[in-house]
This record gives C-alpha cells, structure tokens and sequence, in this order.
C-alpha cells in the first residue's frame, strides 16, 4: 500500500511538471529543454531556506517560484526574439549550466553530495509525514497547476498563444506583442515547475543535481507529448503513463541499473513512435502540423 | 597558468570545437532541424574505438576508420529509419527534434547497457609532457587534435564546392524547395551530410579518445559546445565553424586565466546569450529571418 | 488622420535590390492602389511600413512620428492594419476565436487578470458583440463556430480582413486582398472595401488586376524597380503609355 501512495505521489509531481511544459509547448508550440533546471531550483532553494534557515515550508515554495521565474528572464529574454530553434538550444545550454552550477557551487549546494535532512513540510501548524498526507498535498500541487494553466489557456492569453504556435506573424499583425506573452508563459511553467521541486525536495527529504538533470527534462517532454499535447488531460494521462508502465517492469526482476535503462529506452521509443504515427499523443489536440 | 599555454590550449581544445561545430552546420545547413541526436554519434564513435581497441585489441590502424566508419553508419541509420519516415509525413521540424530527442534517448541508454555506466578510459596513466612550441608545451595527440580539425574543414569545403555530390547538397541547403522543383536527389544528399556529419562527430570523439573518460553522457558537452561555436561562426557557414570554434576555445581558455575552470559552461552559455542578443547570425552567417513575410 | 509617409527607402535582399531610394506619402483618405510588375518591391514596401523588415537606409513616419524602428505590434496599435499576400490566421481555432484575438485593450491578456478573471468577462462579452458585428460587416456571421480551416479561399480572406478591421486600425493595408479569388466574392470584397472607405478609413491595397483598380480606387500608386514612378487618380495614370509599357516589359 505504501508502495502504491509512493507511486501516486509520482504521478502527482509529474502531472505538475507535465501540465506546465505543456503552457510552452502544447498552447504556445515552442519547446524548453530547462525544465528540470526550473524544477531543480526549485527543490534546492526550498531546501537551503528550510534546512540552513528555517523557513517554514510555504515561504520556502513561494521563494522557489519566484528564483525560478526571475532566472528564466535569463533565458527567455535574449532568446525568444531570434528563432525557435535557437530558443531550444539556449534552454539546452541553460539546462547544461544549471546542473554545472548545481554540482560546483558546493558552498551553497554541497554539490554531489547533495542536501540532506530537508524537513516534513509544516503546514499551518499540521505536520504532513504520512503517506496519505503527501498524496493529498501532491494532489493540491498538482490542481493549483492544471487550474492556473487552464485559466491561462481558457481566456484572452490562451488564444494569443495559440495565435503563436500556429502563426506568430499573423499575432503580431494583429497588434500583440509576442515577445511579452512568450516570455510570460516561460516563466509561469517554470514557477510551477519550480513548485513542484519544493514540494519533491521535502517528500524524499534528500536532494542532489543529478535527479535534475537534462534526462529529466526530456522525460517530461515525452509526457506532454505522449499524454497528448495542448489538450487538459494530457499531462495527467502522459504522468499516469510513464510513471507507473515502467514500475511495472520491477517486478519483472531485473536488475536496477538494467531496469532504470530500460525505462528510458521505452519512453524514448514511445516519443519516435508517437511522432511517427500520432503526433497528437494519447488525448492532445496539438498535432504539431507545419 | 601563462599566457602562450592558455593561448595554444584554447587553440587546441578550439579544434575540437570546429570539428563538431563543423558536423553539425553540415547538417543543420541541409535539413534545417535541431538534430540533437548528433551528440550520440560522438558518443557511439568513442564507445566503439574503446570496444575495438579496448576489448578486441584491433590495431588502430584499422581500428580508427571502423569506428569512424560505425559512427557514419549510426548517422545513416537514424535518417532512413526515422527521419526520413518523418519528412515523408510532412513533419515540422518541431516534430523531428523531438523525435531526435528520443533517438538520444534510445542511443544512449543502449550504450549505457551495452558497456556500463561506469567510467571507461584508455589513458596510460602516466602524463606525457608534451612537445615545446613558442613556450608552450602540446603533445603529440593534441598535435593530431590540431591537424585533424584544419583537414576536416578544408575536406568538407573541397567537397561541397568541387564533387557533384557536394554542389547537390549546397543546393538543397540553399532552397530545399527549388531543389525539390529542379529534380535534384535531395534524399541522397540528406543521407551523404547524415553520414559524414556523423562519421565526423566519431572522429572528434576517437581524437580526445586518450584525453577524456569514456561515460554514457559524454556526448552533451562537447555537442553543446560544437553547438555554441556553431551559432558564434554563423549557423550556415561552413568557414564559420572554423572561425567560431576557435574563437570559443580562446575565449574559454583566456577566461581560465581569472576564473577557476568548472566555470566553463556557464562561461559558454554567457557567450551564447551575447551572441544571441547582439549578432544572432554569427560572424559569418546570413541574417536570420524567422519566417519569410 | 495623420500622414504615413517615407523617406529615401532602400532594400536590398541577397543582392537584388528591392527598394531603390522610394519616398511616398499616402494620402489621409479614399481608396489608394498600389500596383506593379512582379518584383516592384510592393510587399517589401508594405512590410517596412508595418515594421516587419528594417530597411537598409531611408525613414518612415506616421504623422511626426518616425516609426522606422518600431516593432510591428505597436504600428497596430497606431493604427495602421495590415494582410498577407499568404493567407495568414490560425486555421486550427473558430472563425470567432480568430477575431477575438485581433480585438484590443483584452484585460485577460494580461497574467494577473487572466488568473483572477478580474474583468475578463465583461471584456469578452463585449468583443464577442464587436467580433460577430464585423462578421455580419462581411456576411460571415453564420459561420462563426466553424473552425477557420474549414472556410472556402474567398471566406478566409474576407476573414483576414475582419481580424484587420477588429484591431480597430483607421488604415488598412492590404496585400492583394482579391487575388485566387473568384469573381463574385472579388466584387463583394470590393464593394466592402468602398463601405470602409465611406465610414473613414483609410484602404491601401497593392494589386495586380487593373480592372479592380479602375473600379475602386480613388487614386494610384505605380511602383517599378524599387521606386515610385507615378502618382495621381486613375484617369490620369493608367492610360498612360510608360505605365502599361512597364506592365508589359
């Protein structure tokens, strides 16, 4: 049963992450390879806050975000102007340094080693250290994600951005201004990726660079893309997909290292066979058509 | 460290530079995508020298050109079984870079189960000085490093401009479309810049082969870094490799002169974000334009 | 209405010089023409005019503003409209969804609004009347569910046109707004052309058929080989002998 909620756990964490690419690549069609750099700083400035400082869990979220949103200026800014394909590289290259930066700078992150000892989140007085304690937070992360990207997509915004996945000469024609509503939904994914990083660095109370790594970022592109892009159930299904089919393959019995190759090899081929056969993905709406 | 050595070591480690910044505007230049995948060809390359020569004991004679030979093929490869499928239906170029990603996913993980996550070397052990030049010290196989990178650049400018080949790719790089119009074999120009760009990027991976560990990841940085000098040069530009890799390699290696090395990539990514702000078509690329209008 | 005029426009594209040292003032009111053999630099006229391209030397203005630099978004919202010689919308979205997009001032296209939903709605209910208003202008009201993909050729142009119009520019320029059209849908578009012309607005359009232009135009624009070789009402300018010659050379 603990095993289960673990695994619910899981899926909640990565609805949240796939939920907030899909903002960048399913409404507005334009692909970040950063996404674990966001969810990594997340996690490692929630828990320098609470384990060196103190601070209590919410605070520790919110500033997550806020670190989180005002680094992908960094990268959004110089780079959204010029041309899709060099937007993704500068992801790319964000993504690269930031796990540099996460494994040298050992005097604010112990580097390899990592941060232990990162506490239960307090929340208003309550304690979460049971399983059903974390699936209930995971589930609040998880919604607080769908519904701000839902809002986003629902209204005014969303129509711009779908305006510049399809066309963005056609938006800018039509008086908006690109750059600004590209550069917004940037960092909205990335606060929200950032939030699930807190909220996964206080779940395994242990953190170090290499869960954030570039491998992690094309996992949750597969499930954005698997789950189905552009569409509000894809990212929970694609989550669902690629958190629990390769946890199936444990039991099989083979041994870590294989098994943990193994499931990269079977998202990796799901993502040729999707964009081979159903660009759409599982539920999406977003065919990625030229 | 003085002022010749970080010099002559960012010419040397520059030539690494250029050499993948060279693979991949050769095909970037053709097909018009982010072919990420690129960095598993460097990686395979490595592996399969170390396989050959490592396990097998092969004389590098032979050894060199079959690893080349196997990094060309894994280019050829991935075109005719997925890229190639994928432009048949119309893919964006979107949809081919993330089909990319999941051949490197697929590629790497094949690595890591064929040879192990573990470190691999062929490193002797002991350190060789290395050769006196102008008051700076290189060895013999950084010497090769240097050679290899000019004879690549030189050999893919001789083949683009004086065999038949080479002026079908230059077409289809030009106006794929027009191409398309005019009869000319744009596929078998895809496959030939797929098999050298590859075949390339398992060069430069054999030539640091007895300077760096062998680990499943290692194709991300110097593929990335190719990518920076690439973008620096000119994205279009075949000299511009050349001339972006270099200036790469110097800037990085002058810049170990104030600031300890781990900060390289964050000093690479700052060259990018400059170049990408100020003169995104690099030294010597055409103007960037995001689409026609 | 202020002047958009240019000064000493100079272009040049891989080598071939598309506008040679072109300086224009538009007129503030009728329907103007643009016309010109192929590769006149008509579109790259229109396209530095609407910040799309620099141009390599030469200014633009918009009243006593120069506007030469300035990003295409915000020439909108000067009040200059423009449409594509390429059909450019977003076929995958309603007709509705297309118009809705070009109306401005939208609360909800800003972050915190759009979380909260402060405001969104009352904006929405009234660019919804303003958007099936257009519709109605064009006679396309029916089809507002539709998704824009799905239209005939002759619908979605005269939809480009309505998501111009929505932006609520004064000056439209068109880029052959009647082209692959078939005849009657052509004579509609240009009836309505007339209709916002009678209402105030300022229509520009670059075409090639000078049959349309004889119709419509309150005055012409002749361009050749980068520059402006002639200006004035159409009874003047096309009978003239130099222009036909350069139609036909």
């Amino acid at each position: 049963m603990n095993y289960l909620l673990h695994v619910v756990v899981l899926v909640g964490l990565y609805t949240c992450l796939a939920a907030s690419l899909d903002l960048l690549v399913g409404q507005t069609g334009i692909l970040s390879l950063a996404h674990a750099a966001f969810y990594g700083f997340g996690a490692y400035t929630s828990a320098i806050l609470s384990v060196r400082l103190g601070v209590p869990f919410v605070y520790g979220v919110v500033a997550g975000m806020a670190v989180a949103a005002l680094l992908s200026f960094v990268v959004s800014l110089p780079s959204l102007r010029v041309h899709d394909d060099y937007f993704v590289l500068a992801t790319f290259a964000f993504q690269m340094i930031s796990f540099n930066i996460l494994n040298n700078w050992t005097a604010l992150t112990r580097g390899p080693l990592g941060i232990a000892g990162i506490p239960v989140p307090v929340i208003f007085g309550w304690s979460i250290r049971s399983r059903f304690g974390f699936v209930a937070l995971t589930a609040l992360f998880a919604v607080f994600a769908c519904v701000v990207v839902a809002r986003i997509t629902a209204g005014p915004f969303g129509r711009v951005l779908r305006a510049i996945r399809e066309d963005e000469v056609f938006a800018q024609a039509l008086g908006k201004n690109t750059l600004r509503f590209k550069v917004v939904a940037f960092a909205v994914s990335a606060a929200l990726a950032a939030s699930a990083g807190s909220l996964y660095a206080h779940y395994i109370t242990y953190i170090d660079p290499k869960s954030f790594t570039v491998m992690e970022s094309i996992l949750v592109i597969s499930m954005v893309i698997i789950g189905g892009a552009g569409s509000r159930w894809g990212p929970p299904i694609g989550a669902a997909v690629l958190v629990t089919l390769p946890e199936a393959l444990r039991f099989i019995g083979l041994p870590d290292p294989v098994a943990a190759n193994l499931r990269q090899i079977f998202y990796g081929t799901l993502l040729i066979i999707m964009m081979m056969f159903r660009p759409r993905g599982l539920a999406g709406r977003y065919a990625f058509k030229e | 460290m003085i002022l010749p050595q970080a010099v002559l070591n960012g010419v040397i480690e520059g030539c690494t530079y250029v050499q993948l910044a060279l693979s991949f505007v050769l095909i970037y230049r053709t097909t018009r995508f982010f072919h990420l995948a690129h960095a598993a060809a460097y990686t395979v390359g490595a592996y399969l020298f170390y396989g050959l020569v490592g396990a097998w004991k092969v004389p590098l004679l032979l050894a060199v050109p079959l690893a080349i030979a196997g990094a060309g093929a894994l280019g050829c490869a991935m075109e005719l079984a997925v890229y190639r499928p994928l432009r048949n239906r119309r893919a964006s170029s979107l949809v081919l870079l993330l089909a990319s990603l999941g051949l490197y996913v697929v590629l790497q993980n094949l690595v890591s189960l064929f040879f192990g996550d573990n470190t691999r070397t062929l490193r002797e052990g002991t350190v060789r000085e290395g050769m006196l030049i102008l008051g700076a010290r290189i060895t013999g196989s950084q010497v090769a490093n240097v050679c290899a990178a000019l004879s690549f650049v030189v050999g893919v400018w001789w083949l683009l401009r004086y065999t038949r080949l080479g002026r079908t790719v230059r077409a289809v790089s030009t106006d794929p479309e027009l191409a398309v119009v005019r009869g000319i074999p744009v596929e078998s120009a895809i496959l030939l810049v797929f098999s050298v760009g590859s075949a390339l990027a398992g060069a430069s991976a054999i030539l640091m082969a007895y300077d760096v560990d062998l680990t499943p990841t290692m194709g991300f940085q110097p593929f990335l870094m190719g990518v920076v000098a690439a973008i620096i040069g000119g994205i279009d530009s075949i000299p511009g490799a050349l001339f972006g890799g270099l200036f790469l390699g110097l800037a990085l290696n002058l810049a170990t002169l104030f600031l300890p090395t781990q900060w390289q990539d964050t000093i690479a990514f700052g060259v990018l974000i400059l170049f990408l702000l100020f003169r995104p078509q690099g030294f010597l690329g055409t103007s960037l334009r995001r689409v026609t209008v | 209405m202020e002047i958009l005029r240019c000064e000493n426009l100079r272009k040049t594209f891989n080598g071939s010089q598309a506008l040679t040292g072109l300086s224009l003032e538009l007129p503030t009111s009728g329907i103007t023409a643009i016309i010109g053999p192929n590769g006149a630099g008509k579109t790259t006229l229109l396209n530095i005019l609407t910040g799309f391209i620099q141009p390599d030397d030469g200014r633009c203005f918009f009243g006593c503003r120069e506007i030469t630099r300035l990003p295409p978004h915000r020439i909108v919202r000067l009040g200059v409209g423009r449409t594509f010689q390429d059909l450019r919308l977003t076929l995958q979205v309603s007709v509705l969804e297309n118009v809705l997009v070009a109306c401005p001032n939208q609360r909800g296209e800003r972050l915190l609004p759009a979380l909260l939903r402060v405001g969104v709605a009352a904006d929405d209910v009234r660019n919804q009347a303003e958007a099936i208003r257009l519709l109605r202008f064009v006679g396309l009201e029916q089809k507002g569910e539709e998704l824009a993909g799905e239209l005939s050729y002759g619908q979605q142009k005269l939809l480009t046109l309505v998501c111009c119009l929505a932006t609520g520019a004064q000056i439209l320029l068109l880029d052959e707004p009647v082209a692959g059209i078939h005849p009657e849908m052509a004579a509609r578009l240009l009836d309505l052309l007339r209709e916002l012309r009678d209402t105030g607005k300022l229509v520009v359009f670059v075409e090639h058929d000078i049959a349309s232009v004889r119709q419509v135009a309150d005055s012409v624009i002749v361009m050749d080989q980068g520059n402006v070789i002639a200006q004035g009402p159409p009874s003047e300018i096309l009978d003239r002998p130099e222009i036909i010659e350069a139609y036909l050379a």
